[in-house]
């Protein structure tokens, strides 16, 4: 037992389960906006095609470009025709990009790729990977965190200087780094079929900046993030952002194609101020395999992290259940879903309570079982 | 996962389901000793009582457990498997203890005008450790052993006493034809009991078989008074005891205990449990621990 995680996990706990039970009492509108979003992502998974070529159509309605990867090497060759030369690179903290291992290939073209995310950023000073789907470097304790920022960033900060001012260090390096930058990468929370429109959500405003300052947006997400509408769209990033313990979310980004003004005799002229381009690329990757199969489910996942916590395999085990950035209950399907990855499912008690904190009522264990199977069978 | 604990487990897999389609159970017990908790039941009957032999084994599960990953590095041969019935046996105060625990839950639920019979050393395992290790090819097919077992008994309602056997009883009406009624016996009495205990809920009655409301109202209504904490013992937020983990690392499920006992400690020093397998877990690391079957009439 890992006393430094033991306790990490504790507080984390602490600070998040009953502040998302305290949300949902106090919110019941979200609990049913769950209910409508399952039945709407179900839609999608039984009709996926067509809801690729929806989000197609739309995206190009919108001036965006649209690019369906079948794996990761796909996507990533897709990335580079994208990026070309273009050198200074920000990202926003994404598993997707962790699945294609993107920041891993970016760096090896010689590119400058900072993760702006400040829990992403910490887990890659560290040369680290996630502990959690939406909390990255919950394993990290401020003393740690000290070091590295001290060690990578400024020799003034050590074990006394406040989070506070860890916090501006980091804002003060990130802040050159959004200026100097000439693409963004994001991944995407919803992605809408009818407007072909990318939601992000987030608190920190790094999203923000990744998907305005630089001339090009590429969001990279998987297929199951496609919702019919963009009202599902919008239900789904406040579904998820509940499920995780920020409500109401600090800022929601929505992004329908490039920057535009219709400011001069109304005539649509692209770009504005904000990117002169934008990418959608959606990934399948094992998706539409495991959409036909007893995995299907799986997909209907927001990634709201939720049933980490409910978990007493990842309490004990922390991101060694699971293989990050897929890690915990749901990330033992993800692994199985993307890269056919079994075996950490072994170590699945079939504690039951994720499928209890599940918002999108998906059977977690008995998929796991499932998973086991595909090992043991 | 490395391959040396992968190919433990599919040697496992294999011994468990070998043993029992030959003889219904995982490995060697001695039946006769642990079917001897009454002699006051019919034989047989269309509704009975069904220990899988959980409460009278489950003492000895670590040993076997310890013992497995000795096993799949020799080959020792069937005789000698045998012999362990012999040789690994629980504790005399353990078995005591275990037999009243299940003639207890046979008055209350005579108490209850509930009437059964038992099928002594005929009655054969679940095959739960099957289903909860993820080898659910062999566990349909042993399920398929079973009901045809149970049907040529002429049984059409089983009353099961543990949350494992109960859980494999009813995923198998979800996966093969298995029509028996399946009741555990929490649902089908009213008690009476007493005392201040926290509950550290068994994960498959609880929310497998969404059974957590029931057994709170049940105790609740009972006279026993229950201490709850959101993060320890909701159903939400309560966890597993580590048992099931135990096939797979006997250190690491001792450690969840641990931690889980620490967990419940800080709520009551006694500690209310409704499972052997989660007794025996536990017990290592909390003084007062009692089955809901030991506190109840």
């Amino acid at each position: 037992m890992n006393y430094e995680w033991n306790v990490s996990i504790d507080k984390a706990i602490l600070n998040n389960a009953p502040n998302v039970n305290k949300i949902l009492e106090e919110n019941p509108y979200i609990k049913e906006t769950a209910k409508e979003l399952r039945s709407k992502k179900l839609e999608v998974l039984g009709n996926i095609d067509f809801y690729i070529d929806k989000t197609e159509e739309s995206v190009k309605r919108s001036g965006g470009h649209f690019h369906f990867a079948k794996d990761s090497s796909d996507a990533m060759e897709i990335v580079r025709e994208i990026v070309k030369n273009n050198k200074n690179i920000v990202l926003s903290k994404s598993n997707v990009l962790y699945e294609i291992k993107l920041r891993e290939e970016l760096s090896k073209l010689g590119k400058d790729v900072w993760e702006t995310d400040l829990g992403e950023y910490l887990v890659q000073i560290n040369n680290d990977m996630p502990s959690h789907l939406i909390a990255p470097a919950i394993h990290l304790s401020k003393e740690k965190i000290s070091k590295l920022l001290n060690k990578n960033l400024d020799k003034s900060i050590n074990e006394n200087t406040s989070v506070e001012d860890m916090v501006k260090a980091v804002r003060k390096f990130l802040m050159e780094k959004y200026l100097a930058s000439e693409v963004g990468i994001t991944g995407a929370n919803a992605i809408s079929a009818d407007t072909g429109s990318v939601l992000l959500i987030e608190n920190e405003g790094n999203i923000r900046m990744d998907t305005v300052l630089p001339g090009i947006h590429i969001a990279i997400t998987g297929i199951d993030k496609i919702v019919p509408t963009l009202k599902d769209a919008f239900n789904e990033v406040i579904v998820q952002a509940s499920y995780a313990g920020f409500y109401p979310p600090t800022y929601i980004n929505v992004t329908s194609g490039p920057s535009a003004t219709g400011d001069i005799e109304l005539q649509k002229v692209s770009p504005a101020t904000g990117p002169r381009e934008f990418h959608l690329i959606v990934i399948d990757n094992g998706r539409k395999e495991a959409i036909n199969s007893d995995l299907r489910e799986s997909l209907l996942c927001i990634r709201c992290g939720r049933c980490y916590f409910s978990c007493p395999a990842y309490k004990y085990y922390g991101k060694d259940f699971g293989d990050s950035p897929y890690t915990g209950p749901t990330g033992i399907m993800w692994s199985a879903v993307t890269a056919k990855k079994y075996d950490k499912s072994l170590l699945c008690m079939h504690s039951g309570g994720c499928k209890e904190v599940c918002p999108m009522d998906i059977n977690i264990p008995e998929i796991i079982e499932k998973i086991k199977f595909r090992e043991t069978g | 996962m490395d391959n040396k604990t992968l190919n433990r487990i599919l040697k496992m897999k294999n011994m468990i389901f070998d043993n029992l389609m030959e003889s219904y159970l995982p490995f060697p017990i001695d039946k006769k000793y642990y079917s001897s908790w009454t002699d006051k039941l019919p034989r047989d009957g269309d509704t009975v009582i069904y220990t899988s032999y959980m409460y009278q084994i489950s003492g000895i599960l670590k040993k076997y457990e310890k013992l497995f990953p000795k096993i799949s590095n020799v080959n020792v041969p069937k005789r000698l498997m045998g012999l362990s019935k012999f040789l690994i046996k629980p504790g005399e105060s353990e078995i005591k203890r275990s037999f009243s625990i299940m003639n207890n839950i046979v008055n209350i639920l005579q108490k209850n005008h509930i009437n059964f019979g038992y099928l002594y050393d005929d009655e054969p395992y679940s095959g739960a450790i099957l289903l909860e290790s993820g080898f659910l090819k062999e566990f349909m097919e042993y399920g398929n052993k079973l009901n045809d077992f149970f049907k040529s008994r002429g049984i059409k309602r089983i009353i099961t006493l543990d949350p494992h056997t109960t859980n494999a009883l009813k995923r198998l009406k979800t996966m093969i034809n298995f029509d028996i009624d399946v009741k555990n016996y929490i649902e089908l009495i009213n008690f009476n009991g007493s005392g201040e205990y926290v509950i550290h809920d068994s994960c498959l009655y609880s929310r497998a078989m969404d059974m957590y409301g029931l057994i709170r109202d049940k105790i609740n209504k009972s006279g026993i008074k229950i201490d709850e904490d959101y993060l320890t013992t909701s159903k939400d937020m309560g966890t597993c005891c580590g048992g099931p983990l135990s096939l797979i690392s006997v250190n690491d499920s001792d450690e969840i205990a641990r931690l889980r006992s620490e967990k419940l400690l800080k709520i009551n020093n006694n500690v209310l449990v409704m499972c052997p397998l989660c007794y025996q877990n536990l017990s290592p690391h909390v003084e007062n621990i009692k089955d809901l079957a030991e506190v109840i009439s």
